[in-house]
C-alpha cells in the first residue's frame, strides 16, 4: 500500500511537470489515464490532494504560505469524500458477495424446474419461464403418468424475487410429496392447498392451475386456484377463448374444494397457460390487453410451440424496454395434426 | 410512490380511504394502517378503494392477511369502490367469494 | 512519552477543542498532513456522536508506543467515553451503510477505516467507550 503510494507519487510528479511545461491536451489525457490508476490502486481523494501539494512544493519551493495552507483546508474538505469512497468500496465488495450468493441460489432453483420438455407423439409443447430478476416466483412442472397422460402445473407465488423463490421451493416439495397414484386436478390442488395453508405467512398465497391431458381421448381436465386464466385456441374456428377455472387461491382456507373442468381438444387446437407476468406487462401506454397477446400468438401460430412462446416473450420484452416487471411464464400445448 | 390513506368514523364503522397503486412498494403502508384496525373485536372496517386504480399480488396479500386477522379477532372487513380491473383480480383469485365486496349501485 | 489530554465534550465547541488537541498531538508525534486530517476527522466523528446522542462525555488523547517486528512503533490513541444511552446493537452500527441513517453510532465504520485499530464497548443505559489507534508509518 505504501509502495503503491510512493510509485503513484513519482508518476504524478512526472506527468504534472510535463503538463506544466507543455500545457497541451496530451498532458491532460495523461491526467485522465492517471485518474483511472488512482482508482485501481484505491488511493482516496484526500491522498490525491496530498500528492498534488507534495508535487507543487517540489516545483515551486517558494510557494506562498497561504497557498500551501489552503491545501490543508482542501484535504479537510476531501475527508468526507474519502470516507464515502471507502464505504463505497466495501459496499461494492459486499454487493458482489450477495450477488454470487444469489447466483448460487438461482442455479439451485433451476434444478426445481424440469430440465427437459416431455416428448409426446400427440402434443407439441413449448415452455418459457423467465424471472424478472435472478430468482423466480413462477413454477411449472410436467408429470407423465402410467396411462401416458401428461400432467402440467403452472403456479405463481405472490411477489417476486428471493421471498417468492423461497416459497416456490415449498410448492416443489409439496408436489413431490403428493401420493404416487395419479391425482385428479381438483384433488391435487386440495392436497397442495393443505400443505401451503400450514406453511405460509398470513399474507402469502399461491395461485395455480393444474391440468391433465389424456392423449387417448384428447381431453384436457383442469382445475384452478385463483390463477390467471389461460387461453384455448380453437383451430377450426380460428378463435381464442379464455381457459378459466374458478377457485380460491392456495394458502387461504384449509378446506377449499376445487371444481374440475374439461375441454375436448381437436387437431391444431392449443392450450395456453401463463403467469400474470404475461398479462400484467406494462408499457408506457398502460397494460397490454389480452387481445394484444392473442394477436401475437396468432401471428406466430404457423411456428412450433416452442418458437411461438419464444417469439411472444421477445415481443413483450421489447414492448417493455427489455425490463421485466414480474416473473414471466408461458406454456403452450398444441395437439399435433 | 406513496398511498394516500385516511380513516373516518362513520355510523360506528371505520372507513379507510385508500388512494394510489397498491403494489410491492406500497403494500406495507397499507398493512400498517389496515391490520391494527382488524385486531379490535367487533370492529366494522370498510376499505374504500375508489381511488385505487391498480393492485398487484402483494397488495392482494395484504387483504388476505387482513381477512384472516378479522376472522380470528371477531371483526369484519368490507371492500367498496373497486374498479373493473381490481374487481377482476378479486374475482380471478376467488376472493370475491370469501370477502365482503360491496357492489356499488345495487347496495345503495 | 507525551502526557494524555482530556477534552470534555458537551457542546459543538468541545468538538473543535478535541480536534485541536488531536491535531497538535498528531503533529508533535510526526504524522503527515493526510494522517493528521484522518485523525482529526476520526476525533470529530466520535465527539459529534457524544455531543448529539450522549449529551456528556470526553475524548482522551494519548501518544503511545507499541511493539512491532523491527522494534518500537509510535502511535496516537483516542478514547471516546460517554455516559449516554449506550448502543443496543453494536453489530448493526458497525455494519457499512448504517452511516447514512444517522443516530447513535452512525459513522463508526468510517472511523474504523480511518484508523488502524478500533475497539468498542457499550452497555445499554450506562454508556459507550470507543478506543482507536493510528500508528505512525
Amino acid at each position: 500500500m505504501a509502495d503503491a503510494y510512493r510509485l503513484m507519487q513519482e508518476q504524478y510528479v512526472k506527468i504534472l511537470e510535463t503538463y506544466l511545461q507543455e500545457k497541451n491536451e496530451t498532458g491532460l489525457y495523461q491526467a485522465q489515464q492517471f485518474s483511472k490508476k488512482v482508482l485501481e490502486n484505491q488511493i482516496s481523494p484526500e491522498e490525491v490532494v496530498s500528492l498534488h501539494i507534495e508535487a507543487l512544493e517540489q516545483f515551486y519551493p517558494n510557494l506562498p504560505q497561504g497557498a500551501r495552507d489552503s491545501f490543508d483546508f482542501l484535504i479537510e474538505i476531501m475527508m468526507g469524500y474519502g470516507m464515502a469512497y471507502r464505504e463505497h468500496q466495501i459496499l461494492r465488495d459486499k454487493q458482489k458477495e450477495l450477488e454470487s450468493e444469489i447466483n448460487v441460489a438461482a442455479n439451485m432453483q433451476q434444478t426445481f424446474l424440469p430440465d427437459e420438455i416431455p416428448e409426446m407423439d400427440e402434443l407439441d409443447i413449448g415452455v418459457i419461464s423467465v424471472p424478472a430478476s435472478k430468482m423466480s416466483g413462477d413454477y411449472y412442472h410436467f408429470i407423465k403418468d402410467d396411462n401416458d397422460s401428461l400432467g402440467v402445473a403452472i403456479a405463481d407465488i405472490i411477489g417476486k424475487g428471493v421471498p417468492a423463490a423461497l416459497c416456490m421451493s415449498m410448492i416443489k416439495y409439496g408436489m413431490d410429496s403428493l401420493p404416487e397414484q395419479r391425482l385428479q386436478p381438483g384433488a391435487l390442488l386440495e392436497n397442495l392447498n393443505r400443505v401451503v395453508e400450514q406453511n405460509v405467512a398470513s399474507n402469502m398465497f399461491i395461485t395455480m392451475m393444474y391440468g391433465s391431458y389424456d392423449p387417448r381421448v384428447h381431453h384436457f381436465y383442469y382445475s384452478g386456484a385463483g390463477h390467471e386464466p389461460g387461453l384455448f385456441y380453437n383451430y377450426a374456428e380460428d378463435r381464442f377463448e379464455d381457459l378459466y377455472a374458478k377457485g380460491l387461491v392456495l394458502g387461504l382456507d384449509r378446506d377449499t374444494k376445487f371444481r374440475e373442468y374439461h375441454k375436448k381438444v381437436e387437431a391444431g387446437d392449443f392450450i395456453v397457460l401463463l403467469s400474470d407476468g404475461v398479462t400484467e406487462c406494462r408499457t408506457d401506454e398502460g397494460f397490454i390487453e389480452r387481445e394484444e397477446l392473442t394477436r401475437m400468438i396468432r401471428e406466430y401460430s404457423h411456428l412450433s410451440a416452442q418458437e411461438i412462446v419464444n417469439n411472444v416473450f421477445y415481443q413483450l420484452e421489447r414492448l417493455q424496454g427489455f425490463r421485466l416487471r414480474d416473473d414471466f411464464s408461458l406454456i403452450i400445448l398444441r395437439r399435433k395434426v | 410512490m406513496n398511498l394516500d390513506i385516511r380513516t373516518e368514523e362513520l355510523d360506528g364503522e371505520t372507513v379507510l380511504f385508500v388512494g394510489g397503486e397498491i403494489d410491492a412498494y406500497t403494500a406495507s403502508q397499507l398493512r400498517e394502517s389496515l391490520l391494527p384496525l382488524t385486531e379490535k373485536e367487533g370492529a366494522v372496517i370498510v376499505v374504500d378503494l375508489t381511488d385505487v386504480n391498480y393492485i398487484d399480488s402483494t397488495g392482494l396479500g395484504i387483504f388476505i392477511g387482513a381477512l384472516k386477522s378479522a376472522n380470528s379477532n371477531g371483526s369484519s372487513l368490507r371492500l367498496t369502490g373497486l374498479n373493473d380491473r381490481v374487481k377482476r383480480l378479486f374475482s380471478i383469485t376467488g376472493l370475491d367469494e370469501v370477502m365482503d365486496i360491496e357492489e356499488e349501485e345495487e347496495a345503495q | 512519552m507525551s502526557v494524555q489530554s482530556n477534552v470534555e465534550v458537551h457542546s459543538e465547541w468541545g468538538i473543535v477543542s478535541a480536534r485541536q488537541a488531536g491535531r497538535n498531538l498528531a503533529k508533535e508525534l510526526g504524522f503527515a498532513g493526510v494522517d493528521q486530517a484522518r485523525i482529526t476527522t476520526a476525533i470529530s466523528e466520535l465527539a459529534r456522536n457524544i455531543y448529539l446522542y450522549a449529551e456528556k462525555g470526553e475524548i482522551v488523547l494519548e501518544g503511545i508506543e507499541g511493539k512491532e517486528a523491527g522494534g518500537v512503533k509510535r502511535g496516537l490513541k483516542i478514547v471516546a467515553k460517554d455516559q449516554g444511552p449506550g448502543i443496543k446493537s453494536i453489530r448493526e452500527v458497525m455494519e457499512d451503510g448504517y452511516t447514512t441513517s444517522g443516530g447513535l453510532g452512525a459513522g463508526l465504520p468510517g472511523v474504523k477505516r480511518l484508523m488502524d485499530e478500533f475497539d468498542i464497548d457499550s452497555i445499554t443505559g450506562e454508556g459507550t467507550e470507543i478506543t482507536t489507534i493510528k500508528w505512525l508509518r
